[in-house]
Order: C-alpha cells, then structure tokens, then sequence
C-alpha cells in the first residue's frame, strides 16, 4: 500500500517553475530519499506535502488523505522539519520538547518511547537553552520534536547539512531504528553515505523528476553528477620548505570554556591544509585567531610572517577569507563585488576591469557579469566567493565549509578551482565535513573537544590509526569526544 | 583610495534597495507637504460661552466684541454658571465669560468690576492661550483709567504670527535625525545578520575608511534632502530663510555629522536591526522632546535643562531658529555650531572606536 | 485547553527571555512619563528681559522693579536704544524687550514690549503675563481660573496621550514582530503543520501582550497618581475597561500587520510608518485637531487612539461619566470589530 501518491504535481513562483508535472508513490514503512542540486524544488515538494503551499497542478494524497481539500487530516499524520532549525533558540531542550508535544495534543512522556533512541542522548542537556547546543545536537532536538507526537509520515527537508560526519552517522541510525515502528520516512541529502542508506530515492533536477531507483541504481544512471571521477592532482611538487603558518600552544577561552585548547601546528607553504573537526570542536575560532578576528588568550602564532596577536592588520592583507555564510554582497552584481574586493586590496581601476574579465572569462562566468549575487545558485556563488577571495594573490586562502549543501559534481570543479590555486604557490587552508574532500588534501588535522588528536598525510593517518577511509578516521577519534557543545 | 571603493559600493547597496531610494526622495516631501499643517500649535475656534448676569448695554457691548473678534466661536448665552460648565464637561464650549450683576454699574463708578474667566485646562496651551486672549479682549473693552499706561506690543520676527515659520526649520532637524539616524543604525547591524561584515574584518580595510565610508553617504543625503526641504518651504508656504542660507547648510552638515555618528555607534553595539531601531528610537525621542522644539527650554525644571548643554539637537535647533527666523549671523550661532562640532566629532571617534576589526 | 496554556506559558517564556527588549518596554514608560510630565511645559518661567531706556527715573524704576520681582521674568540687561535690545533677542542672549518711551513717567508715552515672536504662542502669553504684571494690581478686572488643571500641569494632558501611544506601540508592535519572527526563523512552518487551529495560535500570541500591556497600563497609571500627582477623577473600572478594548484594537492591528510583513524590519518599519508617525501626529496628542486643515481632520477621524485619547482625557482629567465617552466608546468597538475580523480572516493558514 503507498502511504505518499503525487501525481504530475507542479507549483511555480511567478514565471518560475519551481515543479513540473512530478509524479511518485511512497510505500509505506519506505525510507525514501529526494536528491538534486540547490533549487531542484525539493523544499516546495516537502511544502506541498505539508500543505504549507496549495499547489498549480496535480494532486497528491499523504497517508489517503488529499494534501488540498483534508488538510487537517494531513496535519494530524505528519512529523515536518523544515531545513532550517526548527526550534526555539531561548527555549530551554526540555521546554521545547513539551512545547511540540503539547501541540499535537500529547505529551512528552507519552511519546517517549517513539524518540528514546534520540533524546537520550541529549537528555542531560534538558535545561541548555536550545540556541547553546552544537549544530548536530540541534538537529537531534528538532528531530525528536518531529516524531513526538508518533506520525505516520515524517518529512526531513536535509536534516543533516551543516552537521559534522560522525553527528550524522548517529541521525540515520536513528532515522533507520525509527523506521521499526512502521512510520514513513522521506528525507533529503546531499550526501552520497546518507543517499545510500535509503531504499528508493528520486533525483529531482529544474523542478523535473529525472529518475527514480534504488540508490546505486540512480547514482550510477546520473553518475556524472553524483559520482564525478576523482580528481587528479599533481601533489606536492608546488609545496615549499618554509612555513606560512606556524602555532604554539594557542588557547581561546571564553571564561572558563577553553573552546581551543593548546593547540600547535605548522603549514608549509603552498600545501592544502585540512583541517577537521567536529560541530563545536572549536575549528572555527581557531580560523578566526589565525585570520585576526579574534585575540588568542594564551599561545603565540605567526601568519605569513607576522604575529596574531599584535599585527594582526598586516596579515590581513596577505590573506583571503571565506566563510561559511557567504561571503559576498547579494545586492551587488559579479563586477561589483569583484570590484569592491579588490580595490579594497589596493589594485587600481584598469588592473582590476583586466583582471576581472580574466576571471569571468575562466569561470565561464562572463555572461552573468551584470547580474545580482542573489540571483546565482549557491554553487555559484561558493565558486565565486572563493575567486573573489583569491583575486589579489594572496599567501593564504582560509576556507570555512566552502562547499556547503552542494552535490558532488559541483564540489568537484570547486576543488579544480583550490588545485589551481595551490599549484600558483597559495596555501590553502579548509575545513569541512566532507570526507572525500579530505583525501584531497595533501595534510589534515583533527580537532576534537579543542584540542588536535591526530595530524599528517591522508594516508598516513589511515594507517596510524588502522581504518579504511577518513571516514573511519574521523568517526574513530570524534566519537572519544566528551564535550558536545559550544 | 580603498574608500573610493567602499563609498561606491554603499550608493550601489543604497540604489538596489527597493525601499532606500523612495525613502530618500518620498520622506522629505511629505513631511514638509503634511507636517507643518500638523504641528501647528496655534489655537483657533475656541468656544466661549457667556453668563451676563448683568445685561446693560456695557456688557453687551463686551458680548458683541468677542462675537465679532475671529479668533473665538461665541457658544451662546447661559443663564448661569452651572449650565456654562455643562457645556465645558461635554466638550461644548472651552471657555466660560462671567459678567458680574453690577458690571457697569461699576465701570461708571470707576472701580473695577470682577470678571471671571473660567477656561478647561486639560489642554494646558489652549486654555492658557484662550483666557489670556479673552482677558485682552476684556481690558481693551474698559474705558481707559487714568492709572494704567498704554502699553503696545511689537512682534519681531515673526510679524504675522506664523506657526509654521517657526515650525519648519525645526523639522529640518526631523528629518536630519529619521534619515542620518536610523538608516546608518540599521546599516552595520544589517551586514552584521547578513554575514558580511566578517569578510570586510579580514580584509586590511582601516577602521577609519571603513566608517567614513559609512558615513559619507548619509552626509550627501543629508545635503540633497535639506535642498529638497529648503525649496519645498519656498515653494508651498512662500518661507524663505532670513539669515544666509550658507549657516543653514552647515549646521545641517553638523547635525548629520552627529546623527550619522550616532545611528553607527548604536549599530556598533547591537545585534539585530529590532534592538537598534528599539534603542533608536529611545534616543530620538528623549532628545527630540527635551531639544526646545516644541516648548521652551528655559520652561524646563533645573534637572531637564542641564540636560541641554549636552543635547546637540538643542544647539541645532537654536541655532537653525536663529538663523532661519531670526536673521541671525555667524557671531549669533558661532556658539551653537561649535558645539556640534565638539559632540559630533566625539560622536564620530567614538564611531571608529566601538568598531572592532579584533576582539 | 492544555495546548493553549502551554503555548501561553512558551510565548511569555520569550519576552520575559528578551532581557533588552524587557528593559526598553518598561523603560520608556518611565521616561516617557517624567519627560512629559515634568520637562515639557510652556510654563512661562526665566523669560530673559532687557530693559531699555534713556533714563531711569522712579516710574520705569516701579515697572521694572515688578517685572524684576515676578517669578516669570529674568531683567539681564538695561541697553540704551531699541536696536541693541533688537540685537540681543537675535543672538537668542534675550526674549523679551520692554522699551520706555522717553517721556514713561509723564504719562504722555507709553511702554512697548518687543518680543521674539519665532515661537507666536510663547511670544503672546510672554507679552500678556508682562502687562498684568506692570499693570497696577489695584486695576485686575480679570479673575482667571482654570478648571480641572488649577497648576496648568502638561501632564493632564500627556497621560492620556502617552497611554495612547505606548499602548498601541506594545500591542501593535511587538505583536506583529513576534508573529513575523516565527516566519522568518521557520518555526511557523511547524506550528501551521501541526493541527492546532489558527484561531488558538493567534489568541496565544496576543494574550501575553495583552497581560503585558494591562501590567504597562497600571505602571502609568500608578505613575500617573503618584509621581505626577494627577489625580485620577474618573471611574477607574471604566477606564481599565475601554483600555483593553483599546488594546484588543491594537491586537488586531498587529496581527494585520503580520500578515502583510514578511521579514522582521518590514514589520518594524511598518509599525513605525503606518502608525506611529499618524499616532504622534494626527491623534491629538501632541498637536490639537482642532487648528489641522480639514483633509487632515478626516484623516484624523479614522485613528483609533484619537478617540481613545479623548476618551481618556474626558475620563481620568475631567472626571466626568461614562455616559459622556460613549460615542469614543461606540467608534472604537467598531474600529475593534471590523479590524479583529479583518485579521482572522486574512490569517493565513498555508505559507502564501
């Protein structure tokens, strides 16, 4: 019996078509999984499951019931969590949890036994307010939220971006474990590990359904997105012998939290750095001391020849930065925000129009040169934003999760982009949550709980520490951590 | 040079805004359309009623003066007091003239007769303007006595009464503060929510540049909306500024000086664009109201006006009155001016201060 | 029942959790209060006075004296000519010149008052309080008196108004902002999947900015009675009463806000455009209706705290009954009714 029937469903914006005749069955007890780049129309389908928007065309029924005309049917049998954090950040875990469950008409304890492989894990926290807790711990909480209130149905908009690997291990076993008390689960991800742990997935394209398959089935028919050949890279011929970044003993206290705790390391120039770690291991503000936002409480440390704490200013001009929240002006063009950049660096007009067309013209970017930041998809942007970061040739790049949220084919032509950076001689600094990223990188470490457990060649960590894949590495040692929050 | 860029890339922020750029041009205009018909504190169709307990010719002759003068509605005659009250209670009438039962008895006996004036004071301006002019129609209707001297009264300035002309150039300071105050306020906090601000941090962009290149917007705003304000209160009211218009334009530049400053510092400290606009607003308002725009300072208790010689709104306001109105030269607002440069200028150290690239 | 005193409890749990916002909410009250109780008055007090003669002699001497001895007139000067009296008033150094003909004492000239007219109103009442108080008190024909307000306190007249404001600012604003957020963070996807009605998830949001303003009421009030000593003349069970009804109008309103605002600084924007501006301007509050042009009357004739700050203003100042309110009472059950109706009805059960 199918628990989810949509047929030629379609929505569109305006002139946007966010969905095109879509049409798929769910059974019941399935873990299905939607798949496709940003903008594919996967929230607006979770929307109309959820009879939070009316749709264009089409029909779909949840659980037999119509998603326009029996809304509050509908309402009644689903668990939703949209894909931003659900929760409310001044509530404490245990009043947000007593909150949804009052909602739907029950309680916390009632629905205990639905979300007990779930909240006991985070029980001990009950009375942190719920913005306190890390990315992944966060994720937990909205879960449990979700399934308090025993749906038929539960609706996952990516549960997991954003959430460090081991975190996300942990949320799909749950997820799986949940799956034996007979509820449906319809999730997305951009994640390859997590893709697999369905049993149907659909790739959704434009607002069109491409396919639908087991796993290794659509992963392979749409190889070239999902499954792109891994990338060449020449190595260490460009690394050179002296260091560009060297730390002693670094330490970030706020108040009594050491969220960096004593750490020392050295990159060499022209190297890509990994560096590693859980959701609130403290990789962040590490990044921060190095870049100059920040004061180091105790420890010294040298960038590019200068000191962190007193000359800060200077290393900010050999530097480049990009954060995980982006980086550039959504309200200025391509041009512009190149513009402003480098000018800020000091080039004049005519190196910089020079130069800007250079790069425009190798990104094949040269047809949106006037268009809005906003109007680009996010990997897009994200390969922008690292141009514009790299446009005046600085020593270092700093890369925070770069490449959030995107799937695998365009994190691949990210990478060509950090290659050839590299190979000009910039050491490139990155963290991220992907794992087959940090078997590009030519040196990784890993933070757990503040301070660096494990540093060196991807292979030789493998080795070290007798495990297959970084994968393994990581989950190895992230999984001794103790403390589970900043 | 950097800030060449940087200036470029605020007009550019300010131009796609959907919102900004109406404001800009929309918000001086209604203002200066709607507000000086608004703040108009003169007070006009106040209702007298009478109570002649004396009904001579005399005091009839008192009647007919305050029917023909055009500043008062006559309410009627009432028998007596209480019924004049009654209509005080419901809001009929605001003013109640009682003439005495030997009113021209003696007036003819030359001694002065008692008459009452009872006005509703919950609007305190209107009730004390009513009876003070119900009072100048009473003294000039008594034949002249041998012990009271002649005393005229010469307006300067303001010869035909004019609220508005007293009005305008304090809504320059208005729209100064709305648009140099809250917009800068929300600009930092609003690079702040959006993430952006922590790339500008890494970049080797001086705290310097980077403020003035807040700024410097603002104050080409602030000069293009007070040229604006300047023609409309040509244009609409005929009110043209008696003094040089040049001191007009500097002590506006001031004045954007420290509000510009000020929305920054507010900015600097806050995390959202509510807390700003929140903490904004406590400001703007708290100033506006102890700035002399509306009543006079020197009516103010000791504590309210020692708050005046740290309020720049107040110097502004003087001086703008003093200049626009009054004729005032450079020796009349030198004062003034320099003391919005004092609080502007710390207004702006502080700016570039409270901003931190390093924490 | 459950469902709705837990959404209750979760929505007091935030405000009471914005310690800034808290801060700014009872702050302004206060400040408010003082400020317009005590600071704004047109009072006329330390009117700076210059005197200017040729000569003094014992009648100019008396005049002076009276003024000099009067607590509403500062003497800072004695000048020789007009147009040095002229110059001082100009540097803002004086307000107020009163200029001896040559010949005062024999009667065959007068006095004259120069005044700096820029503000009219304070320049008439500077120049009236100026003649009574020269005029020889056997000759007072005038016995003034001012009723309700003997002390002409401005606060009589502020409260009212501030009441006005401030409440319609809690509700309206704060309201809006509250339900705008829950948009804007994603959590109102959840509370709009869940099966709770709509009519409870509004009625929730409201009724702890209804305790909060209720709570905001009766700090004015207090306040009011005892700080600056207005007394409270009116039935104070009437007054509460057509205060949340007010409130219940400002409810509406923020909710109608709501639906409009997408993001949190639109909803604030709004708040502040489309009702504080014509609130401050158009309600009465500061500026009387009455001297308006007739568009802007009509235009005034359709802002609610207009008539629940003459409402207000009849009922707490001039003490008198209710029966006397009931046409402000009647228009603002109106207002309330459409706009409640409004707002339940544009409530939006789905994201568009």
């Amino acid at each position: 019996m199918n628990c989810i029937e949509v047929k030629n469903l379609s929505k569109a914006y305006g002139t946007v078509t966010a969905l095109h005749q879509v049409s798929f069955d769910v059974k019941r007890g399935e873990v299905f999984g939607i798949i496709g780049p940003d903008g594919a129309g996967k929230t607006t389908l979770y929307r109309l499951l959820c009879t939070l928007l009316l749709p264009d065309g089409g029909s779909a029924t949840v659980d037999g019931y119509d998603i326009v005309s029996q809304m509050k049917e509908v309402r009644r049998r689903i668990g939703y969590m949209p894909g931003r954090f659900s929760l409310y950040q001044d509530l404490t875990v245990q009043e947000n949890l007593e909150f949804f469950a009052t909602l739907f008409g029950t309680t916390a304890n009632e629905g205990y036994d639905t979300i007990r492989a779930i909240y006991s894990q985070i029980e001990r926290f009950k009375n942190r307010k719920a913005g306190a807790l890390s990315g992944g711990m966060k994720q937990k909480l909205a879960l449990s939220c979700a399934l308090v209130h025993k749906p038929s149905v539960l609706l996952l908009d990516e549960p997991t971006t954003g959430v460090d690997p081991v975190s996300r291990k942990e949320l799909w076993q749950m997820l799986l474990s949940i799956k034996e008390h007979g509820i449906t689960i319809v999730a997305s991800t951009p994640y390859l590990d997590e893709v697999r742990c369905c049993e149907r997935v659909a790739f959704l394209d434009q607002g069109h359904l491409r396919g639908i398959g087991t796993p290794t089935d659509i992963l392979e028919r749409f190889a070239s997105v999902f499954n792109p050949p891994g990338i060449e890279h020449s190595g260490s011929g460009a690394i050179a012998s002296d260091n560009v970044i060297e730390v002693e003993h670094l330490v970030k206290a706020f108040g009594d939290f050491r969220a960096v705790d004593d750490i020392s390391f050295s990159v060499r120039r022209g190297e890509i750095f990994g560096f590693l770690g859980a959701n609130g291991a403290g990789k962040t503000t590490a990044m921060h001391m190095l870049t100059g936002l920040n004061q180091p409480t105790e420890g010294t440390g040298r960038v590019a020849g200068f000191d962190i704490r007193t000359e800060h200013e200077q290393i900010k001009r050999h530097i480049g930065y990009m954060s995980q929240r982006f980086s550039l002006y959504d309200d200025l063009t391509v041009a512009e925000n190149i513009r402003l950049f480098a000018g800020i660096y000091g080039m004049n007009d005519e190196d910089i129009a020079r130069k800007t067309d250079d790069l425009l013209e190798k990104l094949d970017f040269a047809d949106h040169k006037h268009h809005l930041v906003a109007s680009l998809p996010l990997g897009w942007k994200q390969k922008l934003a690292f141009s514009v970061s790299i446009f005046h040739e600085p020593d270092i790049v700093f890369l925070d999760e770069p490449t959030g949220g995107v799937d695998p084919a365009t994190r691949r032509q990210f990478w060509e982009l950090i290659y050839d950076a590299a190979a000009r001689g910039i050491t490139v600094f990155v963290t991220t949550h992907y794992m087959d990223e940090a078997e590009y990188c030519d040196r990784i470490s890993i933070m757990v709980d503040g301070k660096i457990k494990a540093m060196g060649t991807p292979a030789q960590l493998k080795q070290e520490f007798n495990q297959p894949d970084m994968d393994h590495v990581f989950t190895h040692l992230a999984r001794q951590a103790t403390r589970t929050s900043d | 040079m950097t800030l060449k860029y940087l200036i470029q890339k605020e007009f550019l922020q300010i131009k796609r805004n959907a919102f900004l750029p109406r404001l800009i041009v929309m918000f001086p205009i209604v203002v200066m359309c709607v507000l000086p018909w608004i703040m108009n504190m003169e007070v006009k169709n106040v209702v007298v009623d009478v109570v002649d307990n004396d009904r001579s010719t005399l005091s009839q002759r008192l009647v007919h003066s305050i029917e023909a003068s055009n500043y008062f509605i006559f309410g009627g005659l009432k028998p007596t007091y209480a019924d004049a009250l009654h209509d005080v209670e419901t809001s009929k009438a605001d003013v109640v003239l009682v003439i005495p039962q030997h009113y021209s008895a003696q007036l003819t006996q030359q001694r002065a007769p008692q008459v009452l004036i009872a006005a509703n004071a919950v609007n305190g301006t209107k009730g004390a303007m009513g009876s003070a002019y119900l009072s100048q129609i009473v003294n000039s209707s008594l034949p002249a006595t041998n012990n009271s001297a002649v005393v005229a009264q010469l307006n300067l300035y303001n010869k035909h009464q004019d609220y508005k002309l007293f009005m305008i150039p304090a809504l320059f300071a208005i729209v100064i503060m709305l648009m140099c105050g809250f917009l800068p306020a929300l600009n930092i906090v609003g690079e702040k929510e959006a993430g952006t601000i922590e790339q500008i941090n890494v970049t080797p962009v001086s705290k310097w540049a980077f403020i003035l290149a807040k700024l410097i917007p603002y104050w080409i705003i602030a000069l293009f909306v007070i040229s604006v304000c300047l023609l409309l209160a040509w244009g609409i009211y005929g009110i043209t500024c008696q003094g040089n218009i040049a001191w007009v334009y500097v002590l506006v530049m001031l004045m954007a000086l420290f509000w510009s400053s000020f929305g920054l510092i507010i900015s600097n400290y806050s995390d959202t664009m509510q807390q700003a606009i929140f903490v904004m607003w406590f400001f703007v308002v708290s100033m506006l109201l102890l700035s002399g725009l509306f009543t006079p300072t020197r009516s103010m208790p000791q504590w309210a006006y020692l708050t005046t010689y740290v309020n720049p709104m107040h110097y502004f306001i003087d001086a703008i009155r003093t200049v626009f109105v009054r004729r005032g030269t450079w020796h009349s607002i030198a004062h003034q001016a320099g003391a919005l440069l004092a609080i502007g200028s710390v207004m702006a150290a502080w700016a570039v201060n409270s901003y931190k690239k390093n924490s | 029942m459950n469902q709705f005193v837990s959404f209750v409890i979760k929505e007091a749990r935030h405000i009471v959790r914005d310690r800034r916002t808290m801060l700014i909410l009872f702050g302004m009250p206060v400040v408010l209060m003082l400020l317009f109780g005590f600071a704004i008055t047109t009072d006329v007090r330390n009117v700076r006075t210059v005197v200017v003669t040729s000569s003094i002699d014992h009648r100019t001497q008396q005049a002076v004296n009276r003024l000099a001895a009067s607590p509403y007139f500062v003497i800072t000067a004695t000048v020789p000519t007009p147009a040095d009296a002229e110059r001082l008033i100009r540097n803002q150094k004086a307000d107020l010149a009163i200029v001896f003909g040559p010949d005062f004492a024999s009667k065959a000239s007068g006095a004259q008052f120069m005044v700096d007219g820029s503000d009219p109103n304070m320049a008439q009442q500077w120049t009236t309080y100026a003649i009574q108080t020269i005029a020889n008190p056997d000759a007072a024909a005038v016995n003034q008196k001012m009723l309700y307000n003997p002390q002409m306190k401005s606060a009589y007249n502020f409260v009212p108004a501030i009441m006005g404001m401030l409440l319609m600012l809690i509700c309206a604003m704060m309201t809006s902002i509250s339900i705008v957020r829950e948009k804007e963070k994603g959590t109102m996807e959840v509370l709009l999947v869940s099966p709770v009605k709509p009519l409870m998830i509004i009625a929730a949001k409201a009724v702890p900015y209804l305790l909060l303003a209720v709570v905001i009421l009766v700090c004015i009030l207090f306040m009011a009675r005892y700080v600056l000593l207005v007394p409270l003349q009116g039935s104070l069970v009437w007054i509460v009463a057509i205060s949340v009804l007010y409130i219940m109008l400002a409810l509406s309103l923020g909710l109608i806000i709501s639906n409009v605002a997408r993001t949190q600084l639109v909803a604030l924007l709004l708040s502040a455009m489309v009702l504080l501006m014509p609130i401050v301007m158009l309600s009465g509050m500061l500026f009387p209706v009455e001297s308006m042009p007739p568009v802007l009357q009509w235009v005034s004739a359709v802002i609610p705290p207009r008539y629940y700050i003459q409402a207000m203003r009849k009922l707490m100042i001039m003490g008198v009954g209710v029966e006397q309110v009931l046409r402000e009472v009647t228009i603002l059950a109106c207002m309330t009714a459409v706009l409640l109706a409004v707002a339940l009805l544009k409530f939006n059960k789905r994201l568009e």
